[in-house]
């Protein structure tokens, strides 16, 4: 098939979830397809400065055809912008101007969806959010696959959404959460939709050297909080529910592993380390207690996922279903919904040896049944001929006004 | 030892136990300073509580009967955003709009996000409070019913 990956960001250096998903995906199907990856040429996700050179390129083996930004977002009138329609009152044309507030403004690929849109057999969108997406996708609906990553954001609750996700072929989710999310949004049910995820490469248990984290001093009994130490990832609510915890548990230690984006406690248990290096982090995974994943937004927490795959049980948000979700179809650990239900669970993976490491090997075992590249590719190309065979064709270009309505 | 795909532990029997002692902290907590002798029954502290968070649960997005009763919702709901606005005429209010925008915003944003903070949490707060009295109002209309049906059922 002829595919074309829509997607705000792309090449190897960029991190980003949804970013990552599109290149795993793209790099593995190359030889089965002729894809070429449609994006821009910003390389960060808050400004969208120009950094890659607009046009062709190949990477990996992957076609890539970036097209310019045309300006930067504009941060402040961003977050008011966002303040107004996440209120739950902004019109329609104020939630549109979000999505385009939002950027990457990118009219070079706007332009080759609607002239050339028609010459991929299908077109795959990630994450609704971005304007590439929103109003993208409406060009070659009728091709489209939406892989929206939807977290339950006030995003999501935006009153436009309800006719744009009624309109693309077919749908790609991370988890059954997320399906059932972007279900309650769509106006009616969700043609061809498979739960996909993404996935992992095997590591050898047992192997993996402490020697690292003995350099850095990091203690035998520790939970792990690995990513960006950010408000938004619900770190706040972390430290906090662990320093009440730690006051009657001095022998254990909280690790921090991830660039710091908030003022951290200074308390003896508490090590933040920042960046690390894969090494560091491998040797985290491997021989933590346990993991701790304490945000309340995920379509899919991958490194949720990298924990099990080291056999190392998690601690997670129970208000986060997605979070909550996983770990109990899993059975790899346990949930909290609040400070006292944190010290309850994180006390038992701690001093309940056994068992933890008993939800450590479920949860591996969870991996290798969902989440390893053969079955995800299986799952994906599915869902690819379903939609190919038996999403209805337009097969002119929309006339001029309904593209201009679309991306206006 | 399990078997290969065996759950040795399952996660729903172990976060039932912990939530019951968590539950059962709760309750020596809630009556050791001073609240309702009542739950000294721990079943029916279980049952309150599993009310409560069945309401505390609700989502953000959830349509909620008492809000729609409070009427035009400029009355009574929060605003937690800007909304940059003048009663004057076209031009002095551009301008005033562009002062209060580019001069006076960049000068007290940090004042602003702390307020829209404290706002967002007392919406979440109303919203929350909002599903628990929809939840005591429901479980009383049922009760209601239920002892209506009891009493006709007698005579």
């Amino acid at each position: 098939m002829r595919l074309a990956f829509v997607v705000q960001r792309y090449g190897t250096g960029i991190a980003g979830g949804s970013e990552g998903h599109c290149r795993e995906l793209a790099e593995r199907l190359r030889s089965r397809h002729d894809i070429t990856v449609l994006t821009t040429t910003a390389k960060d996700y808050v400004t969208w400065e120009n950094a890659f050179p607009a046009g062709p390129s190949t990477e990996n083996g992957v076609r890539i055809l970036r097209f310019p930004v045309a300006r930067q977002r504009r941060i402040k009138l961003f977050a008011d912008l966002s303040d107004e329609v996440f209120d739950g009152t902004a019109a329609a044309e104020r939630q549109q101007e979000w999505f385009r507030e939002n950027g990457p403004d990118a009219p070079g690929l706007m332009e080759h969806l609607r002239t050339h849109g028609r010459d991929y057999d299908l077109v795959l969108f990630w994450t609704f959010r971005y304007a590439p997406s929103y109003f993208g996708l409406p060009l070659v609906a009728d091709r489209s696959v939406l892989v929206p990553t939807a977290e339950e954001d006030p995003a999501i609750d935006l009153s436009v959404l309800h006719e744009y996700f009624d309109k693309p072929a077919g749908y790609i989710f991370m988890t059954p959460e997320e399906q059932d999310l972007v279900s309650s949004r769509a106006l009616h049910p969700l043609r061809h939709a498979i739960v996909a995820g993404i996935g992992l490469e095997p590591v050898p248990l047992d192997v993996t050297p402490r020697a690292p984290i003995d350099a850095l001093s990091i203690p035998r009994d520790y939970l792990l909080y690995l990513g960006r130490v950010d408000r938004n990832k619900g770190c706040d609510a972390l430290l906090e529910n662990f320093q009440e915890y730690a006051a009657t548990r001095p022998d254990v230690t909280l690790v921090l592993a991830g660039p710091a984006k908030m003022q951290l406690p200074d308390h003896p248990q508490i090590r933040a380390l920042g960046y690390v290096s894969d090494q560091v982090r491998a040797s985290l995974l491997a021989h933590a207690r346990a993991l701790v994943v304490p945000s309340w937004y995920e379509s899919l927490s991958i490194v949720l996922l990298e924990a099990w795959n080291y056999g190392v049980p998690a601690l997670v948000n129970g208000r986060c279903k997605v979070l909550a979700g996983q770990v109990t179809r899993a059975n790899g650990g346990l949930y909290y919904m609040f400070p006292a239900e944190f010290d309850e669970a994180a006390d038992y993976l701690l001093t309940n040896p056994a068992q933890r490491d008993a939800m450590g090997r479920q949860g591996l075992s969870y991996v290798d049944r969902e989440y390893r590249w053969p079955t995800v590719i299986s799952r994906v190309e599915s869902l690819l001929h379903d939609v190919q065979r038996h999403a209805p064709r337009v097969r002119h270009s929309p006339p001029a006004g309904v593209v201009a309505s679309a991306i206006s | 030892m399990a078997l290969a795909g065996e759950t040795e532990v399952p996660v729903d029997t172990v976060m039932s136990e912990l939530q019951g002692r968590v539950r059962e902290r709760l309750r020596a907590q809630v009556l050791a300073s001073g609240g309702p002798s009542q739950f000294e029954d721990p079943a029916l502290f279980a049952d309150v509580e599993a009310l409560l968070h069945a309401a505390a649960s609700t989502p953000d997005s959830a349509k909620l009967i008492l809000p729609e009763l409070l009427g035009e919702p400029d009355t009574w709901r929060l605003t937690t955003s800007m909304r940059y606005q003048s009663h004057r005429a076209k031009a002095p209010a551009s301008l005033i709009m562009f002062l209060k925008r580019y001069v006076l915003m960049p000068m007290f944003r940090w004042l602003y996000e702390y307020s829209r903070d404290n706002f967002e949490r007392q919406r979440r707060t109303n919203h929350v409070l909002f599903a628990c009295l929809q939840e005591l109002a429901l479980e009383t209309a049922q009760l209601r019913r239920e002892i209506r049906r009891l009493s006709g059922d007698r005579q």
